[in-house]
Parts: C-alpha cells; structure tokens; sequence
C-alpha cells in the first residue's frame, strides 16, 4: 500500500540556518526554530511569517508547543530557556538553567517539553535527570523536581504524555525512561536500541511511544499504564528503512499513521498498524524535525505534517488523496 | 631571575627548560618557570629573548621552497621527506625563498605531518606547485608561531595559509593561538598573530559531501562539550562571530558527534590516499580562492 504526499506550501522567508524542531500549533500555526537562534511562528494557509523573536545568540536546540496553541517553549544550546506568548508576541519567561548562583546544582537543559496541563516544563540534562521547573510566568524557570533516570547519560529528547502524567525520556545510550509525575517515580526503563534515541513521539492517547534512532530505525513501545501496575511491555514493532540516524518522529492524531525525518535526506511516511513505509519523500537536506497536524484528518484524507531541517525551509505537506 | 642575569652576563642562552632542571625542587614544575620568565618580561617591558631565555623549540617543517640561514652563519636546508625543526627566531638572521611556493600547510597532529611527509606531499603533483608543511605538534611553542608569523607577513596574499585541525573545541583553540596569539603571551600578540591563517578543514560538516558514513563520527565527551560552550560563549568578545567555528562546533554540540582527521584515513579501501586526496581538493580550492 502507499499514499501520496504533496508539498502543498513552502514558508515564504526561510531561516538563514539549519532548523532544528518545528511544531504543528492547534491555531493552525507552525513555529519553527533555527541553529542561528532565531525562531518564527508561521501562517499555515500563506507560509507568510506572522512574528518572529530577535535571535538568541546561540542554535536553538528544543521547541516544545502548548495544545493551545498560545506558549512556545524553546530552548538555547547554553540553555537559556523562553516562554513565548504567541498571542501578545511577547516572551513571558526566560530561564538561565545554567545558572549555579541560586541553585547549586543546577544543570542546564537541552531538550524541553511543556507539561500539557500548563504549570511546569520539563527539561533534560547532561547527567540523566529530568528536572522539572515551574512554567508560570512569575516563577518561571523555579526547579520544582529532580527526576534521576540512574543512567549518567547525556538526555536527548523528553516529551510529557498528551494527559501531562507521564514524561518520557531518551538518552544518548539508546534507553527510554518513562517517569509518572504524580508519584515522581521512574516507572519503566527500555532498551530497544543501543545508539543514540533524538527524538520520540507519543500517541495522542498515551498509549505507544515511538523512538527515533541513529541506528535507522524507528521502535513502537506499548507503555500502557496497568491497573496492576506493570509497565507496557515495550518494544511491539521496528520500522526500518531509512539509511541513515532518523531524527526526529511524530504520530497522527488518530494513531493510524507516523511521519520520521532522517538524516538520509527523506520523510518516511508509516503504516502503524501494518508496521511499513507507505511514501517516502525527497527533501534536498536531513531533515531534523517533523510534525503532525493536531487536528484529525477530513475522511478521505491521511492527514497532514509539516517538515524543517537542513535547508532552511518549514514545508507542509498534505495527503494528495484517500488512503488505502 | 639569577638564571637569566648570569645567561645575560655570560652571553650564554638558556632555554626555559634548562633552568627548570637547574633546580627542579626550587620551581616544582615547568609551569612555575615559564610563567615566571614571562612575568619577568612583562615587568621589565622586555621580550623574553631580551633576558637571553630561548624558547626549545618543537615544531617541524618540511618543504623544498625554503632556506633558513641563521646568524652563527649555518644554513638549514629543508626537504619534502621528512620534517626539520624549526629553529627559534632569535637565531634565525634571513630566509630566503627558492622556487614558487604556492601554498602553506599547518597541521595540529605531528602523526598527520609524518604521513603527509611519506606521501612527499610538499611536492605533490596534484597541486599547482610545491608548499610548506608544518607542524607546531598540538599547541605551537613560540618558535613555531614566529616562523607561520613570518610567513604570513611576507608571502604575497594569493599564496594560502592553511590549517588542518580536528574538527573539535581543542583543534579550534589550536588554530587561534596561531591566528590571534595565546592569552599569556597577549603583550606580544602583535608579533606572533599571523591573522591570515585560516581554517582548512576537517569540518564536521562536510562529512556528509565526503561520503563518509555519520556513523564514523566519533561520540563527543563531556570535555568536548564543555570546551565548545566555552568557546561559543566567548566568541562574541574573542573571536569574530561569523566565522566558520561557530557553524562547525554548534553541529558538532548538536549531532553529539566530532570530526577529527583520522577520519578520512579510516575510509574503508582508501587509507591514507583518501587524506591526499582530501587535502588536494582543498587547497586546490583555496589556491584558486586566493588568486
């Protein structure tokens, strides 16, 4: 089976650099982050930039998107975390995690990710912990929680639940943890690969979890939460088939389908349930991030995601018919 | 400071070196005498040849185009086979250049030098004409810098200046101490920092173009990734912001990986030729960016 992806629109104005993360907002916007510290929230229907905030003086790293569409959380090198307010155009938080003077020990962050309920974000470390900060605007940047994986390795990505009570985290090691925040325990370990995880994608009902490889592939984990209290049994399905590290993973709403960037130069498009590729796209650069639209696709139609990396260029891309 | 006035009195040199064995128990380490020396300096508003103290040099260089005659009268002849060492400037009296030098190799790695030397790459035929190669073996003493410094000064512009260094925070550092001279020696800089110099490769960015496989790459440690935020957050005062550095250490804090010359040796079925040929290509580029 395959299905057919157009690129329906390109943004009008690239990004001098490389983009790093881009995110599909609920207002039917898509912001976009570079490595020359800029970051741009985009009309999806124009691919004219709607705001863009001067350039951080070092890459953005991370991006992470409230499901309203109204805070962008994004994330320095030196990590030098923002809040965006995108409705104001103003930034309402700003955050030197690197900063010792207060907190002794502070580490600062690489990856972020905004908890969907709104009061905290999360961010990952050098050292293997997720800390938890408070993402409100008069104690922004405040560490609530240290959250320690009991591996010393650098942490790649990290990604709350859709329901905000569960973070997952990915080391440079290739392991996936994934935390309850309620109780603030580690609540499943996984190994599936054994190289570097730079990214992950859950499913809009929390129930898989999908890594993104150096080692070419990309996992599906089961991670449902049992009434008894065992984790998920892990690792149901690889995809393969990318010839190079995939970068970046994201699932449609409807948990049918999933979208990879990889470093071979193409977007792979996936058939969840049949567990192969259904289209694979050409992009003229490695494409570091992609993202679903979040709302459910008109019947017909599979859906559709937008794509950033090397080039400079936020791309959407729509399905060009009905699926199979 | 006795050392150096009976090296003055006696008309004898020291080298830094030499005291620090004179009493190892007095100055502990090399380190306590080499700041020493150049606190001295710094005082008397001297250069550290002025007190008679030599830097030892380490540096080599090879080539055909270059003779260096030195004040005692002697003439050091250089070939393409292997490396000579280079003499401190305080000795050096002139050089003279034979031939039509049409390009200048710096290299960080002494291991890199010796395989280029094999290769009598000075002399290459893939190149327009025969060039320099040398190398400071990691960070260059003052003997080295002087004679890349001398260079830069006096080869018209349309001849390269070049460096290979790993494509990583410390290969970086390298290459800067050669262009803008080392923070302890700043109130010397307008004598060693040849400005010309620029960074020939390895880039971890055009890995990909060399069809190199990612994997290749080597894992970045926590010293890496410490050493290329420093150097990031420093850029803005100390080094211009536009420069190739930036683009190549933020790639490399972002991929987790490193570049560092070997790399081409390792391509499989290509050894060290794929490091020829690599070097070729560039300076062949740079050669015609010059012109």
């Amino acid at each position: 089976m395959s299905l057919a992806f157009v690129n329906a629109l390109e943004c009008k104005e690239p990004h001098n650099d490389e983009i790093w993360s881009v995110a599909w907002t609920a207002n039917n916007t898509a912001v976009s982050t570079s490595a020359d510290g800029t970051v741009k929230q985009w009309d999806s229907t124009s691919g004219q930039a709607s705001m863009s905030r001067p350039p951080h003086n070092l890459a953005i790293v991370s991006l992470s998107v409230s499901p309203n569409g109204q805070y962008a959380l994004y994330n320095g090198l030196d990590g030098t975390t923002y809040l965006w307010d995108l409705e104001n155009d103003t930034v309402v938080g700003r955050h030197e995690s690197y900063d010792r003077s207060v907190v002794k020990d502070a580490e600062p962050s690489y990856s972020v990710s905004l908890n969907p309920k709104g009061a905290t974000y999360a961010g990952t470390s050098n050292s293997g912990n997720v800390n938890i900060y408070s993402a409100s605007p008069d104690s922004f940047g405040t560490r609530q929680v240290v959250l320690p994986s009991g591996r010393n390795r650098h942490g790649m990505h990290c990604a709350h639940s859709p329901d905000g009570t569960r973070v997952a985290l990915s080391n440079e090691a290739g392991q996936v943890f994934i935390f309850d925040l309620e109780s603030q325990a580690l609540t499943s370990t996984y190994s599936s690969h054994a190289m570097c995880i730079r990214s992950l994608a859950w499913s809009y009902d929390g129930q898989l979890l999908l890594t993104a490889s150096d080692d070419k592939r990309l996992i599906l984990h089961d991670v449902r939460s049992t009434p008894s209290g065992k984790p998920g049994s892990g690792a149901v399905a690889t995809l393969t088939g990318h010839s190079s590290w995939v970068l970046s993973t994201s699932i449609s709403p409807d948990g049918r389908l999933a979208v990879s960037g990889s470093a071979d130069k193409t977007i792979k498009v996936w058939d969840l349930s049949a567990r192969a590729a259904v289209s694979t796209l050409q992009e003229s650069g490695e494409v570091w991030s992609v993202s679903w639209s979040p709302k459910p696709a008109a019947p017909g139609s599979a859906g559709a995601f937008i794509s950033g990396g090397q080039d400079g260029h936020v791309r959407w891309w729509r399905s060009a018919g009905a699926g199979a | 400071m006795d050392f150096a006035h009976e090296a003055l009195v006696d008309d004898v040199p020291l080298t830094k070196r030499d005291m620090y064995y004179k009493d190892v128990p007095l100055f502990k380490a090399q380190g306590t005498v080499d700041r020493l020396v150049d606190d001295l300096a710094v005082t008397l508003d001297l250069e550290r040849a002025d007190l008679k103290i030599r830097a030892a040099s380490k540096g080599l260089l090879s080539g055909t185009g270059l003779t260096i005659h030195l004040l005692g009268g002697e003439t050091i002849y250089i070939n393409d086979l292997e490396g000579t060492l280079i003499p401190t400037g305080e000795t050096i009296e002139r050089f003279v250049l034979v031939g039509n030098i049409s390009w200048i190799l710096v290299v960080e790695k002494e291991a890199v030098f010796q395989t280029l030397c094999r290769f009598q790459f000075a002399s290459h035929p893939s190149l327009p004409g025969p060039g320099l190669i040398i190398t400071g073996k990691g960070y260059p003493d003052v003997a080295t810098r002087q004679l890349v410094k001398t260079l830069s000064d006096n080869l018209p512009t349309h001849i390269p200046i070049v460096a290979l260094v790993d494509g990583d925070a410390y290969g970086l550092d390298i290459l800067s101490v050669y262009k803008y001279g080392s923070r302890s020696l700043r109130h010397q800089n307008d004598k060693l920092a040849a400005r010309r110099i620029e960074w020939l490769g390895i880039w971890i960015s055009e890995i990909a173009d060399l069809e190199i496989d990612l994997d290749a790459l080597i894992p970045i440690t926590l010293h890496d990734e410490k050493k290329a935020l420093a150097v990031l957050s420093r850029s803005t005062d100390f080094l211009p912001r536009r420069w190739r550095h930036v683009k190549e250490l933020t790639r490399m804090l972002h991929t987790r990986r490193k570049a560092e010359i070997e790399i081409l040796s390792s391509s499989p079925g290509k050894r060290f030729t794929s490091l020829i040929h690599y070097l070729s290509h560039k300076m062949c580029h740079f050669i015609e960016m010059s012109a």
